[in-house]
Parts: structure tokens; C-alpha cells; sequence
């Protein structure tokens, strides 16, 4: 797992370690000191209340006191002063349940939970979807993030690159799962909002509608803000409905997720920019107490060549995506050149397209490996008939008579960087050609309008001309403003935004509430304890990630219809299965080692357990070596591994998985299950290494005991009544 | 370096550069995944995003990775 200590783990040790040790000699000291033990180990375990600190800090009290034992008084200073330097850690526990170093095994966080920018409890959602209970998973999944339909289909899934199963054949398709219980949580109307907290009295005001802006607005207003957002668009969602086409993602996904955010009470104000319409000073007069900005990244960097600023047709590919968002409609040219390898100018590139480009070319000054897109954005670009062009440099834009008529380039091949192993385009020389264009786009890359804030004087500002903040808390250098999305980090992620509008939403709650800010990023929180979903080891190894159906092709190159048309619920429903519960098998090994090392079977060749070297899995296989002797299970410290007997079967699964079973076989005399058939046979070969004649019938202790009993006094000569 | 998204990293090093926050120094010798490169035009000054194993994904500085497998 991770490296690092847990102060929970490291308490519950020592104080388990002095009572053992008898440390504690006077009964009610040792009392004390195993009532606060069972308080730790309740934290360490993910069963402690809000009490539970509280509590436990009076104990350690009663233990320092303690006149007549010096061990005593000394235990509890231990304890108390552990208590005082990580009080956040063991209040985080309480809070999260999880424990981000893995040392408190129970509370060890899926890597997927971790992965995720907002911190989303993937495996209990995953596992409601698998169960049929959508509109449960949706209140999973908005506890950290409020746009699950969103992310569901523009999310860079995160979560996925890190997925366990992804070392044994595909990440589970996190993503679309949270798009399709979206779609059905709205559908069946069960896509409900948290209850709001009371109403706290006190004004904030979020700068920017775009998804970290929404997001701040979403969880100050649950914990019972007053939230005001300006934004200067007609329309909310920011670069998510500006910037991301309608056919990545429908318009009225983001005004679904936007309106239920606006039920909570939260009003946009629109056609509204920061520094013109409202300023700093005019909205304190209007009594907002902290400021969220999230401006995001809309200015375009220009190609810089020449003839880019002479002829009309050359445009960046934000304004264009930006102005077809907003409603026009005409091509911006028959032959279109897009420059730039970025998820920007493929979907300026696709844009295009479907507003009747007769050419669409992506001009990329790398090769195919180094661009930056989604891979599978790029394959449906290839796929709807864009061209690239790699390795090619635009150097000059030509037209005639004020009019683009093509963009000239050189042609590039990749060179070694001296002291770096960076891998830079060189031009060739000669290689001089002229590409066809009325339009060229450039998609190189987005960096803040800082125009609009020029009233935060105090904000520092990165060498990057990104917003300078505290990542944990997401304050600026200025009291009582926060900021975060692409305007703090440059163009970034969605689901980035979104877990920096939320940590800004905790840290804003934080200032107002005169409390100190954390020193460490949150901890994701664990939402549930679910159990898992059963399945045979051939069933979860042959599911496969289902194929994720796409709009037919003509369709795709004429229209804005959504080009993924996301999963069934039986493929949903399966898929889910694929999941391995991370959550609950930390991948420690004990269970490898113990059947391997000390039992000597070696039936467990679990190869995905290892993060920078997975070899082959397959469940299937374990059954071939595994005599059911439980021991893996009897060493598993979470509860992953588990055997028990049903209906005369013995059973091991793993997190629900069934990797063996076989039949019970019984005590000859009393009937009274022994094990299987392998067990017992391995019983007997250890037994009879060591000389010890076993008898061919199978006999539970009891009955072999009285078998034994019996024979011996058979044999033995008859004493009639005399005494030795 | 030009980082590809899924790529195995290891961060090496503290960086020096203005976005490393203290609490960072506890990254040094974690693994982690790239999961978003420098978005569109390869700069090495960019920062990337990187899940490191049992931290947590966050936006890096190049100078602190170093590359685990192609």
C-alpha cells in the first residue's frame, strides 16, 4: 500500500503493546486504558461516532491524573499529547473513513476514491449500480461531486488510469457508469438534491458559472450560504458549455445538473463580467463576505506568424468554439486547417466538420504518440474523416485579395534535446509546402483574462499568469477570496475544477467560521460499507468492458447528436461486477504469503496486487491448487478473503468472487463436517510425514477420541474391580 | 519530457518551482500515473497531472518526474 505512519495506528499499537506487557499494573488504570484501546480500535475500524474523540481525550485525562501508578499517568501523557498533535488525523478518520496510509487496514481507500480530483467513493456507487439502485448511487456520487451526468461523459477519468482491474485486462468503465445512472436517476425523476442546512445568514459571492464556480456555489449553498454567481456568458457551465461541443456533450445535460443546483437556492446573475458590471468594492457594500473566483482559461495564445493577422479566416479555436456554442451555424470554411494536437482542436477540428467543412486537416508539429488529445477522441475524429498532418510546422499563413488561402509549413522530424530527453521538432529544411485553407484554426493551448480581475490587487499571481493559491484550502494571498478551476491551475480538467470549487466551498466555510484552515489535502471520504456483489471466478474473469455504442457514422459527420450513446443497463449492471472492491481488499498480500510460505500450496497467484510490476491473474486457476484450508481467510485482516459452508459446500471468495468450492466431507460416526476431500488428504500427508498412522476412515476428534478410547480398552486385560 | 497520459512515473525529486507545496515533500519516491499531460502544447514548464499512489491526484511540476517505463 503507501508509505507513510498513521497516528490512529501507531496509538492503537503502543497502548495494545503496554497493556500486554502488564506497563499497567493497578486493575482500574488498566481498566482505563482498555476502554480507551476499544475507543481506538473502534476509530481504526471505521465504528466511531462523533463521541468517540471527545471520549477518548477524557480518558487519556483520567490516565494522566493518576497519582498511585507513574506508568499510568505516563501512559496517558503518551496518549494525550498524541491525541493534541494529531487531532486532525484521528478527527479525519471519524470524518472519512479512510485512512489514506493504509495502516488502518479497514479504512485502506480504493485507489480509484484516491485518484479521483474530488475525491468520489467510487466502489460504493459502482456497487449500487451493480445492485439496480441508481438513485443511490447518484447521492454517492453528488456528496463529492454535482455533476455526475457531466462527468460522466467528458470526465478524463482519472479514477480509471488507476483501477486495479486495469492490471488484469481493462479499467472498469467508471465514467460511463456515472453517466448512465445519471441519465436514469433524471429519467425516473429519483435525481434528488441533499437536504440544505439552515440558513446561515451570510452572503458569498462566486465569480464564474463554469463547473468549479457551480460546484462552490452547490456545497456552500447545502451547508447554508447565500450564493450569488456572476457570470459573464448569457448562458452557465463555463468552458463545459463553451468549450466542449454538444455533441461530447448535450446542452441540456449541463442545464439538468445546472438547474438542480440553482433549486438549492442559488442565483446566477448572467451577461454579468467581474470588474465591469460588479467590482470587489460594490460587492462587499452588498455584504458578500468571501469571494470564490473561478474565471477559467478563455483567451487563446495566437500562432505568432506571419500573415496570421491580415487575412480574414484565421480565427482561435476558443472564440469559434465559444461562438457556435452560442448559436451560429455557418462553416468556417470550405478547407479548414486546425493547429495544434490538444482535446482543442479535435473538437474544433470535428466542429467544423459538422457544419460542412468539405476538408478538415489537423496540423501537429509532433508525431501521433506525443499528442496530447484523448486517444479516443482522436481515433472518432479519424474515424468521422479529419486528416492530420504530423510533424508539420506552420510558419506562415498566405491569401489573396484579404482572404486566407492556405497555411505554408515545413515538414519536422523529432530530435533529441541536448540535456533533456525531450524529443523537439526540428523544421527540415526545403521541406517548404503550402496545406489548402480559408480557415485555420489555432487550438495551441488557453491562458487566463486577468482583465477582469484587476480589482484583486492583493491576489498573487504564478510565473504561469495562473491565480496563486494554497491547493488544500484554495485561498489567495487575499483575506477572504479563494479561487480554483483553469484561472489556478491553466486549462485543466473538469472533474479538477470541480474538487477545487468543493475544497474551496470547505475552506470558504473554514474562514467564515474563524476556523483554521487544514495543512494537508482532505481525505476522501468513504460514503458506505456495502457488501459486495457475488459472482463466479469464470464470470468475473470473462466479462469483458462492453463497447461503448456510437451514433452511426453519417449522422456523427452531419449533426450535433451525441456521438456516444452511452450503456444499457444490463451492460451497466454487468460491467459493474467487474469492479474488485479495492475498497475492502487492500491488496496486502497476507493471503498470497500465508498460502504460498507457510501452507506450502501456493494456490493464490493474485499478480495484480502489485502496482509497478502486475503479472498474470486468473481466478479460474485457483481452484486447480486450493484445498480450502482457510488460512488465507484466517489471515486476511479486512475481511476480503472469506470461507464459510453452505448447504454441504466449503466456499473461498474473494471480495465476492467464488474461487473454490467443493464438497464437505463428514465425520463417518457423527455426521459433523470436516472439510473437503483435498483438505483432508493434505492433513494426512503432513500427518503421515510425521509417523503418525491415520486411520482411512474420516473421524471428527470427538469420535476419534472415543474410537481410540474404545480399542485401547478392548485391548487392555479385564481387572475385575482390582485396584494397582 | 514529454509525458503521455497513463505513463508510469516516479517523483524523484522536490521541485523547485513555485506550485511545489510543502506538503508535497511527502511525494518524494511514490509512484504514480500521468492521467492529463500538458494540455495541448508540450511545454516543459507546464504542470501535469499525476495520481500518486495513495495520495491523491495533483497538478506537478515536470522537474520533480522521472519516467518509469515507456
Amino acid at each position: 500500500m503507501n508509505s507513510g505512519s498513521c497516528p490512529v495506528s501507531e496509538a492503537l499499537i503502543e497502548l495494545r503493546e503496554r497493556l500486554d506487557k502488564g506497563v499497567l499494573s493497578h486493575p482500574r488504570c488498566r481498566t482505563i486504558a482498555e476502554q480507551a484501546l476499544g475507543l481506538i480500535r473502534d476509530i481504526a475500524w471505521a465504528r466511531a461516532g462523533r463521541d468517540h474523540l471527545q471520549a477518548l481525550e477524557g480518558l487519556a485525562e483520567q490516565l494522566a491524573a493518576w497519582d498511585g501508578d507513574p506508568s499510568c499517568s505516563e501512559t496517558g501523557q503518551h496518549l494525550k499529547s498524541a491525541l493534541f498533535e494529531h487531532h486532525e488525523a484521528f478527527a479525519s478518520h471519524i470524518k472519512t473513513k479512510n485512512c489514506p496510509t493504509g495502516q488502518c487496514v479497514r479504512l485502506a481507500p480504493a485507489p480509484c476514491q484516491m485518484a479521483c480530483p474530488a475525491g468520489i467513493d467510487v466502489p460504493t456507487y459502482v456497487t449500487l449500480i451493480g445492485m439496480g439502485r441508481y438513485d443511490e448511487a447518484i447521492s454517492v456520487i453528488r456528496k463529492d461531486n454535482p455533476f455526475p451526468w457531466v462527468c460522466g461523459l467528458v470526465c478524463t477519468r482519472p479514477c480509471e488510469f488507476m483501477c486495479v482491474r486495469g492490471r488484469m485486462d481493462e479499467p472498469v468503465a467508471i465514467k460511463p457508469l456515472k453517466a448512465f445512472a445519471a441519465e436514469r436517476a433524471f429519467s425516473t425523476l429519483t435525481y434528488n438534491n441533499p437536504p440544505k442546512a439552515p440558513d446561515k445568514g451570510r452572503k458569498v459571492a462566486v465569480i464564474g458559472a463554469g463547473p468549479g464556480g457551480m460546484s462552490c456555489a452547490y456545497y456552500l449553498a447545502v451547508m447554508g450560504y447565500q450564493v450569488t454567481v456572476y457570470e459573464d456568458l448569457p448562458v452557465a457551465g463555463g468552458m463545459i458549455m463553451v468549450g466542449i461541443p454538444r455533441y461530447r456533450l448535450p446542452r441540456e445535460v449541463i442545464d439538468r445538473e445546472v438547474a438542480m443546483i440553482e433549486e438549492l437556492g442559488v442565483e446566477i446573475k448572467f451577461n454579468t463580467r467581474f470588474g465591469r458590471d460588479v467590482t470587489f468594492a460594490s460587492l462587499q457594500e452588498e455584504g458578500y463576505e468571501a469571494f470564490f473566483v473561478a474565471v477559467g482559461a478563455h483567451e487563446a495564445y495566437s500562432l505568432s506568424i506571419p500573415g496570421e493577422k491580415d487575412f480574414e479566416g484565421v480565427r482561435d479555436a476558443i472564440a469559434f468554439l465559444k461562438d457556435v456554442a452560442l448559436g451560429e451555424r455557418h462553416a468556417p470554411g470550405k478547407h479548414v486547417v486546425v493547429v495544434g494536437g490538444g482535446n482543442v482542436a479535435i473538437d474544433a477540428a470535428r466542429t467544423s466538420l459538422r457544419l460542412g467543412a468539405r476538408s478538415v486537416t489537423i496540423a501537429y508539429r509532433r508525431d501521433k504518440d506525443a499528442m496530447p488529445a484523448d486517444h479516443e477522441e482522436v481515433e472518432q475524429a479519424e474515424q468521422e474523416g479529419i486528416h492530420f498532418a504530423y510533424l508539420t510546422i506552420p510558419v506562415e499563413v498566405v491569401g489573396e485579395n484579404g482572404r486566407a488561402t492556405g497555411l505554408k509549413c515545413l515538414r519536422a522530424e523529432l530530435v533529441a534535446k541536448p540535456g533533456s530527453d525531450r524529443m523537439a521538432p526540428l523544421p527540415i529544411e526545403g521541406s517548404e509546402f503550402v496545406m489548402e485553407a480559408d480557415a485555420i484554426i489555432a487550438a495551441i493551448g488557453q491562458k487566463v483574462d486577468d482583465s477582469c480581475l484587476a480589482d484583486l490587487t492583493a491576489v498573487d499571481w504564478t510565473h504561469r499568469n495562473t491565480l496563486c493559491v494554497n491547493s488544500v484550502s484554495m485561498e489567495t494571498t487575499m483575506p477572504g477570496v479563494f479561487a480554483a478551476g483553469d484561472a489556478v491551475t491553466g486549462p485543466a480538467t473538469v472533474i479538477e475544477a470541480i474538487g477545487g470549487g468543493k475544497r474551496a466551498a470547505q475552506g470558504i466555510d473554514r474562514y467564515l467560521s474563524g476556523l483554521p484552515q487544514p495543512k494537508t489535502p482532505p481525505v476522501p471520504v468513504r460514503r458506505s460499507m456495502l457488501p459486495h456483489l457475488q459472482t463466479s471466478a469464470e464470470t468475473k474473469m470473462t466479462l469483458e468492458r462492453p463497447e461503448m455504442p456510437l451514433l452511426f457514422l453519417d449522422r456523427r459527420r452531419t449533426t450535433f447528436q451525441q456521438v456516444e450513446l452511452g450503456f444499457d443497463e444490463a451492460a451497466a449492471k454487468e460491467e459493474a461486477r467487474r469492479c474488485l472492491r479495492c475498497d475492502v481488499c487492500l491488496r496486502c498480500g497476507k493471503c498470497v504469503e500465508v498460502c504460498r510460505d507457510r501452507m506450502k500450496v501456493n494456490a493464490l497467484e493474485l499478480g495484480y496486487f502489485d502496482f509497478d510490476h502486475p503479472v498474470k491473474t486468473d481466478f479460474r486457476k485457483i481452484e486447480e491448487k486450493c484445498i480450502l484450508c482457510g488460512a488465507c481467510a484466517t489471515n486476511c485482516p479486512n475481511g476480503a478473503m472469506q470461507i464459510r459452508d453452505e448447504d454441504g459446500w466449503r466456499v473461498l471468495s474473494l471480495c465476492g468472487t467464488r474461487l473454490n468450492r467443493a464438497p464437505l466431507v463428514q465425520c463417518s460416526m457423527c455426521k459433523e463436517p470436516l472439510g473437503t476431500e483435498r483438505y483432508l488428504e493434505f492433513v494426512k500427508n503432513r500427518a503421515s510425514q510425521g509417523g503418525v498412522p491415520v486411520s482411512s476412515m474420516y473421524l471428527c476428534v470427538n469420535c476419534a477420541r472415543k474410537t481410540g478410547a474404545h480399542s485401547v480398552s478392548e485391548n487392555l486385560p479385564h481387572n475385575h474391580g482390582e485396584t494397582p | 519530457m514529454s509525458l503521455k497520459q497513463g505513463q508510469k512515473v516516479e517523483i524523484f525529486q522536490c521541485s523547485k518551482d513555485e506550485s511545489w507545496e510543502q506538503y508535497m515533500d511527502g511525494f518524494v519516491g511514490l509512484h504514480g500515473i500521468i492521467t492529463d499531460p500538458d494540455a495541448s502544447i508540450n511545454d516543459p514548464d507546464d504542470l501535469v497531472e499525476v495520481s500518486v499512489v495513495g495520495k491523491g491526484t495533483f497538478r506537478l511540476p515536470q522537474d520533480c518526474l522521472r519516467v518509469l517505463e515507456d
